[in-house]
């Protein structure tokens, strides 16, 4: 077998590839329009996560904190959630959804935020703000279990399952985009749009990337609103692009009210994004239509040009999420590059019984590590101590020094990036994406021959 | 207080509040050892009397005296011609007013904390 | 001076107190707002938790250490690689991050043992750092580990390694000042006296409360070293761990950010006899009367003198130039806790700038003592500020620039306000003559960006001009300027470098004699 999987031997973490469970909770929650969430717990719970947020996608976003100080952390700080969401509604009128996310602090407390829930619904909301929609939702997310990634799956899920609906069916698909980019948002609606299919966006963000307008509007926020998520309930079929990132979504629309799912293939690379079109007609009964067959050949052009010439046999590093990861690695193999090492920065106990990585397993004919529970370490260690070579690393900003101090060239991908400008704006899914990813490899990789001299002339007659 | 007194105590008391930073320092008891030090230097600086700063501690006060002095005669030149006498009590006022400023009519309620 | 409630608090009327006009003839003994008091829920306050108080503004600074956090993996994950304090050990503490990455089981049945083996661990990848902080989060203190009993272990085991313990979980204050705190005390009590310096000169100080953002500490550096200054420590920007629990023997202390480090200050006076002595790193006067205060003190005020002269007729020019075109422009002064009272005076003094805004998110009363005395009459002081009472002071108040964090920045943006990053700075370094200068630079830079102009543009409804191809700064800045001013030959834009720390770190230094060497000899 060429693909091992093992686990990182090591109890701690040298730079970690992701952080805790909050911030995937967050991440969901302002990609709901009129949305709040409260986040229970210390302070830097929120703003360090608000920070993160600002960095990658250089724009500000609203998340509350009840600001647990020592007295709460001590006798229970449920009162704090109490006032956080009176001032919180009175001071934003338009507020209607209201997530209280917990934290590993108060997790450990035991605050009651499902109690509190309740008697707010009994209290202050019908005396303080009758006639108010608001929708208050807990959602458990202790930092010590899982990452940011389950953080995310599981909040979704708890949006999705507060407010689904049975009514009249709506003739569209459920699709989950997972923890995706702006312009993956472009790009996927494009797809949907070129096979005239009608779905339902979740958690859409595609606005996150907002305008500075003259009307000085200044919230960034996502555009799914409480209709559309009552109206998952009555959709034709889910689509949930990521395993780990809205799979637990679909399985419960499929399970509570019957809705056929497909969970996967991430869209990255021609063939994944393939089988999206092929799910996609199947569910919807829609063909593919000519224009994208153009524009899978205008993809496919780009990519030749850079493939068997430069990309192949370049060996990768990939580490982030674990969709993105695994759909990049499938799409570097495509390139005819080789992924020697994807780093699969949590604990999950699926991964291993993942199709995907078994596949790997079954089918690969070179070397291939795959880390789980991993740190940023496990790569560095591997180049620098253990002689590991590597031509590329693929991933996100916090290993910007690892590529640097040993002179790999790298491209940003996934989240958080916030040493280049405007990635967000651009796809990694669709044919887009998959165009976008071998250009701006070749183009990385490119650079590099520049900068090291080494045989940077060939690029003069190609 | 005349007004005139008044107006020169305010001239001198508003260059300390934008300039320094010694007349805020955290407890009741820090801020009073530093009025009472650096004025008193700064006092002896202007009135020319001769002292030695000895101790660590004094050179300290020593070093934020002159520099206050030093702007004041570069600002106020009404100070180099009054009275050495006038001076003391124009200072004593400023003193007066610094402690008012900082400790006694100080609405920082932390001045009191026992522990830094 | 008047309370102000913002229009938009005023269904929290306790936020009332924590707001001042600053009115004619009116001083802080007639009204100061509040501080440092619990935040309210909800309000969308930009304050972050004493973990981050202790571990990234203090204690990660410093260089040569293994800084790792005992708890989930979030805490160590969001405070890393977001602030800007370099080093001149290749950055080490910026690239390295450690956590004990604690689990359920873990919360279940205590993860001291967990603790001791990471510890192992990190030594053991970093086999040269023989240094190590550990600090704990709310996870590690509500379950209650004993992380000191560990490190007591640990130490024992290996008597190359030290480590410091510092307990200060995320709850432990109403904000990152409480963390502050609990540091400055912690490695007094643990560390101060436990390493005996070599002292290489007659003067020796502790130069404390500086990060080395961008590189200010070596910039102050630099001048003490040309004035034969040795700096035992520096608390805590590039400063080294072993270098830091020599702090007892230095003969002042230079204290810089007062309210992060004023507590180890108070308490090297008060346990050691080492005066206190507050500094201002931050424009042309202050940073001078600074200098020569330290010069003073040691009696080598001709050596400050030297450095003042020089330094002052090199920049002095490009500083006057961005002064003459920064001139009544209006500025909203929003940092963290010290800044507010740095610059209040000195940009008004130095670059013209009107201060129409002071905040601090995490300050005490008595930071808002010295930024309010600091201000012009007019400005608007906030404790705490949030989300919503920003926008209204922006509406209200119109600045030409905020200063202020990278977050809250976006929001200014978004609102037609250019910003600077009050925290980590936009072209820094902003300490010394020159960082002063780069910092006037980058205020002018944001404030006659062509980009923002166009940006006030309605295209739907405003006349558009196209009789213009481009614009410069300098057209827009040099519109109302007199000829005299315009056509100067003795003031000029700046002329320094990209990185003016480089050359700073392989500088050779004048030699100064110590008495006892010069006595022998």
């Amino acid at each position: 077998m060429y693909c091992e999987v093992n686990e990182k031997e090591r109890t701690g973490v040298i730079n970690p590839i992701f952080t805790c469970q909050p911030c995937g909770a967050q991440y969901a929650s302002i990609g709901i329009k009129e949305c709040i969430g409260i986040v229970h717990g210390g302070q830097g719970c929120v703003m360090f996560v608000r920070l993160l947020f600002s960095q990658h996608f250089k724009e500000s976003f609203e998340i509350a904190s009840s600001s647990v100080h020592e007295d709460g952390a001590i006798f229970g700080a449920l009162d704090r959630v109490e006032q956080a969401v009176d001032v919180l509604l009175m001071r934003y009128p338009n507020v209607k959804v209201i997530p209280i996310i917990s934290t590993c602090s108060t997790e450990v407390i035991g605050d009651d935020i499902d109690g509190v829930v309740i008697k707010l619904n009994e209290t202050l909301l019908p005396e303080k703000y009758p006639g108010r929609e608001v929708h208050l939702i807990p959602i458990h997310t202790p930092s010590f279990v899982g990452s940011m990634v389950s953080g995310y799956d599981l909040a979704v899920k708890d949006f999705v399952s507060y407010f689904a609906k049975k009514g009249e069916s709506n003739n569209k698909i459920n699709l989950i985009t997972g923890w995706v980019n702006p312009g993956d948002v472009t790009a996927l609606k494009h797809l949907l749009s070129e096979m005239d299919v009608d779905a339902n966006v979740l958690f859409e963000i595609e606005a996150f990337d907002s305008p500075l307008m003259p009307s000085g509007n200044h919230v960034s926020h996502g555009d799914t609103t409480v209709e559309d998520l009552i109206d998952t309930a009555n959709a034709i079929g889910t689509i949930a692009l990521n395993r780990y990132e809205g799979g637990k979504t679909a399985e419960y629309l499929q399970k509570e009210f019957d809705i056929p799912m497909i969970i996967g293939p991430t869209p990255i690379g021609i063939r994944n994004t393939d089988t999206f079109l092929k799910n996609l007609s199947e569910m919807t009964g829609k063909p593919i239509p000519e224009s994208l067959v153009r524009e899978r050949g205008i993809a496919l052009d780009a990519i030749t040009d850079v493939t068997h010439m430069f990309l192949a046999d370049k060996k990768v590093a990939i580490y982030g999420n674990p969709d993105l990861v695994i759909g990049l690695a499938q799409f570097c193999l495509d390139m005819e590059m080789k992924p020697v090492l994807l780093l699969l920065g949590d604990d999950n106990p699926n991964y291993k019984d993942d199709p995907r990585i078994q596949e790997f397993e079954k089918n690969l004919d070179y070397k291939m590590e795959i880390i789980t529970n991993a740190d940023l370490w496990e790569l560095e260690n591997r180049i620098k101590n253990d002689g590991l070579e590597v031509d590329l690393i693929l991933g996100h900003s916090k290993g910007r020094f690892t590529a640097m101090d040993n002179n790999i060239p790298m491209v940003r991908v996934g989240f958080p990036v916030y040493d280049r400008a405007g990635m967000y704006r651009y796809p990694v899914v669709g044919y887009a994406g998959a165009m976008w990813l071998a250009e701006t490899i070749a183009n990385t990789w490119f650079v590099d021959m520049e900068y090291k001299k080494n045989r940077e002339t060939i690029l003069n007659v190609w | 207080m005349d007004d005139l007194t008044k107006d020169r105590v305010e001239q001198l008391i508003d260059c300390i509040m934008k300039k320094c930073l010694w007349q805020f320092h955290s407890r009741t008891w820090d801020r009073e050892r530093q009025n009472e030090n650096i004025l008193r230097m700064t006092t002896q600086i202007l009135c020319d009397e001769a002292f030695d700063a000895k101790t660590l501690e004094d050179k300290c006060y020593w070093v934020d005296a002159v520099c206050l002095a030093d702007d004041y005669k570069k600002k106020f030149t009404w100070l180099l011609g009054i009275e050495k006498s006038e001076i003391k009590l124009i200072m004593q006022e400023v003193k007066n007013r610094l402690d008012y400023l900082t400790i006694t009519g100080s609405l920082n309620e932390e001045l009191n904390d026992p522990l830094y | 001076m008047p309370y102000h409630l913002f229009k938009c608090s005023e269904s929290i009327p306790e936020r009332e107190k924590h707001s001042v006009i600053k009115g004619p003839g009116e001083d802080i003994t007639s009204a100061l707002p509040l501080g440092y008091l619990n935040t309210i829920p909800g309000s969308l306050s930009e304050r972050g938790c004493a973990y981050c108080g202790a571990k990234h503004v203090i204690g990660t600074p410093m260089k040569d250490v293994i800084h790792m956090s005992h708890g989930p993996i979030g805490c160590t994950y969001d405070t890393w690689q977001t602030k800007r304090y370099i080093s001149d050990n290749d950055n080490f503490q910026l690239k390295y991050t450690f956590a004990t990455d604690m689990k359920e089981q873990n919360i279940v049945f205590g993860a001291e043992k967990m603790l001791k083996k990471n510890i192992l661990e990190a030594f053991k990848a970093f086999p040269t750092m023989k240094r190590m902080t550990i600090y704990q989060t709310c996870a590690s203190a509500l379950i209650g580990d004993d992380i000191g009993a560990i490190a007591d272990e640990i130490m024992e085991e290996m008597p190359d390694v030290d480590i410091f313990v510092c307990n200060s979980p995320g709850f432990g204050g109403p904000s990152q000042s409480g963390g502050h705190h609990k540091i400055n005390i912690a490695w007094m009590n643990q560390k101060v006296g436990t390493v005996e310096p070599e002292i290489t000169s007659d003067y020796v100080i502790n130069y404390v409360g500086e990060y080395n953002i961008q590189g200010d500490q070596e910039v102050m550096q630099d001048f003490f070293k040309r004035m034969g200054i040795q700096i035992l420590s520096t608390f805590t920007g590039n400063g080294s761990y072993d270098d830091l629990r020599g702090m007892h023997r230095a003969q002042l202390n230079v204290l810089e950010c007062a309210r992060s480090a004023e507590y180890i200050c108070n308490e090297l006076r008060v346990r050691y006899g080492i005066p206190r002595l507050d500094i201002d790193g931050f424009g042309f006067e202050p940073l001078s009367s600074s200098l020569r205060k330290v010069a003073m003190f040691f009696g080598i005020e001709d050596r400050a003198e030297a450095i003042i002269t020089e330094e002052t007729a090199r920049w002095k020019p490009e500083l006057d130039w961005y002064k003459a075109r920064l001139t009544h422009k209006k500025v909203c002064l929003w940092p963290g806790g010290s800044k507010l009272w740095h610059w209040a005076n000195v940009l008004h003094e130095e670059m013209g700038i009107d201060i129409v805004s002071v905040y601090t998110k995490f300050g005490h009363q008595q930071d808002m003592e010295k930024g309010i005395s600091r201000c012009e009459e007019g400005a608007l002081a906030i404790d705490d500020p949030n989300e919503l009472e920003n926008m209204e002071a922006m509406e209200t108040l119109e600045p030409d620039i905020i200063l202020t964090g990278k977050r809250p920045g976006e929001v200014a943006k978004k609102v037609r306000v250019p910003y600077l990053n009050a925290h980590a700075y936009h072209n820094g370094p902003w300490k010394g003559y020159e960082g002063w200068v780069r910092f006037a630079r980058d205020i002018y830079n944001g404030i006659y960006s062509p980009i923002h102009k166009l940006s006030l543009l309605d295209i739907s409804k405003d006349e558009i001009p196209t009789d213009v191809g481009f614009e410069t700064q300098r057209m827009l800045s040099d519109v109302n300027l007199s000829d005299e001013v315009k056509n100067s030959t003795i003031l000029r834009e700046y002329t320094g470098e990209y990185d003016c720390i480089k050359g700073l770190r392989d500088k050779i230094y004048p030699e100064y004699l110590t008495k006892k060497v010069s006595e022998a000899v």
